[in-house]
């Protein structure tokens, strides 16, 4: 029995704000239960000449943990939204120029590095960067007893025996009813402490379920925006 | 895209210099009016999100058990740290340095007020004197520059101090228990009084010439990201509910009569009171 009486494969309340910030050129704040991060980016704009790439643009993420001094869970929170969206952002369409990510975490209760890669999602699509697909991100925690517990709260991450995140993309999981990691690939995986294959193999498919439902969670709150603006551009 | 220079142009410059000289403010407001002020408390404890107009912070003080200064075993520490979250500004070569330099002057301004003015009680942060102290750290994370970082990274500090539970201690001469908060409610912070920054920027070429002149010298208060790139001065009043001045803040920019030092002082103990009773609201609306 979790904590907070959910099933094992249940995944928290789902929030989020899309171009909630003035300056960035896209940003979204996804929440899942109470670990919330806020996504930010500015892009394509001009990068520096020593960071320029002759060929695409050069993806680069800075990150922040809700408290403390700069420290190893930005860098791990930074690295999982780089290495998922380096392929995944358009990158060749904009040579020599720059795309920054910042994530800030405004609370972490767990599954932060997976609310961090759905806020970039949302928050590049705010941004109008073209993607080659959507992205979304779930995780897993295996307990003592080798039962794993999809989005996991802190508590559940901290008596877990190994804690998985995945990233997939929506065309590699949409609609498809096979689940298992021997039909389809993550963009992104990450897997910390003692596992099994087979814990592994169950974290990858209640992961992948997760995904389908914050992706589907995502097309309503992008489709929430776009029908907005229209209306306010139709008005005017 | 981003646009690669972000000073005012001339022509908006003038345009802002004339509509200010006839009480209008580039986003209707009038010379002394607060832009909307959103305060948002939790629900982790600590936790403050402030909006003051589009400008945006978040606060968030944290605690640990720490050895106290040798100079002064009785008291506990506080730290405070701020910074620029790379969502606040578009980056660019030219904003690194404007970025160090503001938020030097947002952390010290806040930390200025909340340690030296003495807001949150050290003494009460004593668990084992000599030995064994409560160090609080106050994160403050700019989310969004619209302008007037000080203001808001104020609210957001005091917010966050009054929200803030630390655990329960039991001390029993030299031992000291430390409750898990699930085990015993965590005790709020004993704070001697919550600052809060009024900010007036001053536009125009010289005030003071201009007052003996004869001439209105113009002032605002919140001054948002232009007029703060366009003002010529800038004046920080931090007041607490007690009428009781914190701190004046007066660095550089050009030189101000008194008297017209002294009109900014009244009007910031109006605002104050505004800003105060924002956040009481703020903090009883989350209890509920």
């Amino acid at each position: 029995m979790r904590p907070d009486r959910r099933e094992d494969d249940e995944v928290r309340a789902l929030h989020s704000v899309l171009g909630l910030l003035n300056r960035a050129d896209g940003s979204a704040q996804f929440s899942s239960g109470r670990t919330s991060v806020y996504s930010g980016v500015y892009g394509p704009v001009g990068a520096r000449v020593y960071d320029e790439k002759l060929d695409r643009a050069y993806v680069v993420v800075r990150g922040r943990a809700d408290a403390g001094p700069a420290g190893t869970a930005d860098r791990w929170t930074e690295s999982a939204v780089r290495e998922t969206f380096e392929r995944v952002v358009a990158a060749q369409l904009y040579p020599r120029t720059m795309v920054q990510i910042s994530v800030q975490v405004r609370e972490d209760d767990g599954a932060v590095d997976a609310a961090a890669i759905n806020a970039t999602a949302l928050a590049l699509i705010d941004a109008a960067v073209p993607l080659r697909d959507t992205v979304a991100a779930a995780a897993c925690a295996v307990r003592e007893d080798g039962s794993a517990v999809v989005d996991p709260t802190l508590e559940e991450i901290r008596d877990a025996r190994s804690i998985h995140t995945f990233a997939f993309a929506a065309s590699d999981v949409s609609n498809i009813a096979d689940l298992t990691s021997a039909s389809i690939c993550p963009i992104y995986v990450d897997s910390r402490g003692e596992f099994s294959v087979a814990e592994y193999d169950r974290c990858f498919e209640l992961c992948a379920r997760a995904a389908q439902r914050v992706l589907a969670f995502m097309r309503t709150a992008i489709e929430d925006k776009v029908s907005k603006e229209s209306q306010i551009a139709g008005s005017s | 895209m981003a646009s690669v220079s972000d000073q005012p142009s001339n022509i908006e410059r003038a345009f802002l210099l004339d509509a200010v000289a006839k009480g209008v403010r580039a986003d209707g407001r009038g010379p002394t009016d607060l832009r909307a002020l959103r305060i948002a408390c939790g629900p982790t404890h600590g936790l403050a999100e402030v909006q003051l107009g589009q400008t945006r912070v978040l606060a968030r003080v944290t605690c640990a058990v720490a050895r106290p200064l040798p100079d002064r075993p009785t008291e506990g520490l506080v730290q405070v740290s701020a910074e620029l979250a790379g969502l606040a500004i578009p980056p660019s070569p030219q904003t690194t340095a404007v970025e160090v330099e503001e938020m030097a002057v947002v952390s010290r301004m806040v930390d200025r007020v909340i340690r030296q003015s003495r807001a949150v009680d050290t003494e009460a942060l004593c668990i084992v004197a000599g030995q064994k102290v409560w160090s609080l750290r106050l994160d403050l994370r700019i989310l969004d520059h619209a302008g007037n970082l000080v203001d808001a990274a104020m609210v957001a500090a005091t917010a966050a101090l009054r929200h803030f539970r630390r655990p329960d201690v039991t001390v029993d001469g030299t031992d000291a228990v430390i409750h898990d908060p699930r085990d015993r409610n965590p005790v709020p912070l004993s704070i001697h009084h919550s600052p809060v920054c009024v900010s007036f920027a001053f536009l125009g070429h010289q005030p003071a010439a201009a007052a003996s002149a004869g001439q209105e010298v113009v002032l605002l208060v919140d001054p948002s990201r232009i007029e703060e790139q366009i003002m010529v001065s800038r004046y920080t009043v931090t007041l607490n509910p007690h009428r009781e001045v914190c701190a004046l803040s007066k660095a550089g920019g050009a030189a101000l009569p008194l008297a017209l030092i002294q009109r900014c002082n009244q009007i910031a103990l109006v605002k104050a009171d505004e800003i105060n009773e924002k956040i009481q609201e703020a903090l009883k609306s989350q209890q509920q």
